[in-house]
């Protein structure tokens, strides 16, 4: 997790590892899913319904729905799903 | 399976200003509260809060954000029960239906204060997909909710009070921000300021941005808007231009500039959904921010047993809905035990919606902005709609927002047309300047699990 990713004293947090499409990502507790891959630098989080092209946050408050990725199977918002140690989590695709 | 039931005086849906100040009431009074929030922590969107744990120290604030403090103060000391990451998907008077953790609750109360707030309201334009590209407010929780550095170059674009906010939260996070633009004239601002003029907190507030944006070198550019987005699988280059008074850009006007990341807010849309669904009469209102509930002085609603405040009740700040927020508790609990609403907080609530009605006229909605998308633009973004698609399917269909929605799937996704509708009807009938339907809502409300559905307890 990159320091200049967070601002100072908002992270002093126990810290919590979950993996993205394969890639461990380091996150503080409290994050959402969204906010934590953002600080990791990951921006497009599901392909769009037909042309399949890369879309990411864009509400961050559980409206648009465009933020949608698989957790254990279950389709949810990553900008309203808080990360949990251990959580596997997939790009998610149509909505 | 055990009934998940609860039971309560006065059911409150959102925890922000308004939610918080009707609860406060109402538990002072003894009733019992039960307040449903979708959020992870109470404040709303506007006061929103850094995680357990998390100082956040280095986030700057409005002196507005004072008041905000108290109110959270009171609320947490409250008896009020705070039911977080709750989404309300079902409703009919003295019943509310939500999801919390993947289960379904039935929330029974006689008595439903509507505070959901609001959400920004977004016009398409090229590029506006692109990852990296998000709302005005997205920038802002990012900032004061979860302490997260939202890139090293940003734009901040679009209209209204929001965008203050939103550069300033960038700012504390230490974000260059290469340029701050908004598409309402200086002059119809300084038109507006006669009547923001006799209060007092709302010009400190505006010389507190002032400050802000001094001190970092940032000068909101006033007549600009963003035009266009561009990059490859990420934002990384953003254009704007003048535009002329009906929001079209001038030709030959345009600057590029290089971003990692863009915040466009073009103001905001009441969440009414609810409301409509409950049956209350909604009325259209441009400069609120678009289809409004209806209430009365004392915040009641057209439907018995409900009451709105805040938000939804038509765009105006925390301000006024807190004030709006308190008179709504006070009117439940005269309800409950008799007793009036003090003249004082019905005075106070008519005093902040006249100010920031007249703050508002500095950004009426400017049609042009409606033209900024270009044929292979997606409008609807769940279900993937081009505005050449949408504006066939209302030629050949007609304008009315079902009436796109059956031709094209505009508005079908599960954000059911949140996104889209409060500008699809204007782009798809080429007409900037359309007043649109009242919102078609549907059960569920909001997308939720289908076990949500069935599990759902009886009414």
């Amino acid at each position: 997790m990159s320091n200049d990713a967070r601002v100072p004293g908002t992270g002093d947090r126990p810290v919590v590892e979950f993996t993205f499409a394969g890639r461990t990502v380091s996150a503080f507790a409290g994050d959402t899913i969204a906010m934590a891959l953002w600080a990791a630098g990951e921006r497009a989080l599901r392909a769009s319904s037909a042309a399949g092209a890369p879309r990411g946050v864009l509400c961050n408050m559980g409206i648009c729905y465009e933020c949608l990725v698989v957790v254990e199977g279950k389709t949810v918002r990553a900008c309203t799903t808080i990360v949990e140690p251990g959580m596997n989590v997939q790009r998610g695709g149509k909505p | 399976m055990s009934e998940r039931v609860l039971t309560a005086d006065v059911g409150i849906v959102g925890a922000g200003p308004a939610g918080m100040a009707a609860a406060n009431v109402c538990a002072l009074a003894g009733l019992s509260v039960v307040v449903l929030d979708e959020g992870h922590r109470a404040g709303g969107q506007i006061f929103r809060q850094l995680p357990p744990g998390a100082s956040g120290t280095a986030i700057a604030e409005p002196p507005s954000h004072h008041h905000g403090h108290e109110l959270l103060t009171t609320f947490s000391h409250s008896q009020v029960a705070l039911r977080s990451g709750a989404t309300v998907w079902d409703a009919k008077p003295g019943r509310l239906w939500f999801e919390q953790d993947g289960a379904s609750w039935l929330l029974r109360c006689e008595r439903i204060v509507l505070a959901p707030g609001a959400y920004d309201r977004c016009i398409p334009f090229p590029g506006w997909t692109l990852p990296g590209v998000l709302t005005a407010g997205a920038l802002q929780v990012m900032v004061r909710g979860f302490g997260v550095v939202p890139g090293k170059r940003a734009l901040v674009a679009g209209s209204g009070p929001l965008l203050l906010p939103t550069v300033t939260a960038l700012l504390s996070a230490g974000v260059e921000v290469v340029g701050a633009v908004e598409a309402s004239s200086r002059w119809r601002a300084l038109r507006a300021l006669p009547g923001v003029l006799g209060n007092g907190a709302r010009l400190r507030e505006a010389f507190w941005y002032a400050r802000q944006l001094l001190r970092a070198g940032v000068k909101l550019q006033w007549g600009w808007t963003i035009v266009r987005c561009e990059g490859d699988g990420r934002v990384q280059r953003a254009t704007i231009a003048r535009v002329d008074g009906e929001g079209r850009p001038r030709p030959g006007s345009e600057r590029t500039l290089e971003v990692d990341v863009v915040g466009a807010g073009f103001g905001l849309v009441p969440s009414i959904e609810l409301g409509l669904h409950l049956g209350c009469t909604s009325r259209w209102n441009a400069a609120r921010g678009g289809h409004c509930l209806v209430v009365d002085r004392e915040q009641r609603t057209s439907v018995a047993g409900v009451w709105a405040a805040g938000e939804a009740c038509g765009i105006g700040g925390a301000e006024v809905a807190a004030a709006e927020g308190k008179v709504a508790g006070h009117a439940v609990v005269a309800s409950a035990r008799g007793g009036h609403v003090p003249l004082l907080a019905l005075a106070k609530a008519a005093r902040e919606r006249r100010s920031s009605d007249a703050m508002l006229g500095a950004f009426a909605p400017l049609p042009g902005l409606h033209e900024l998308a270009r044929p292979d633009t997606i409008v609807c973004r769940c279900e993937d709609v081009t505005l050449a698609v949408a504006q066939q399917a209302a030629a050949l269909h007609g304008p009315s927002a079902r009436a796109i929605k059956v031709g094209c799937r505009a508005g079908m996704g599960p954000c059911q047309a949140r996104i889209c509708g409060p500008s699809l009807q204007a782009l798809a009938s080429r007409d900037g300047a359309r007043a649109m339907d009242v919102p078609v809502v549907q059960v569920p409300l909001k997308a939720v699990r289908a076990s949500t559905i069935l599990e759902a307890p009886a009414g």
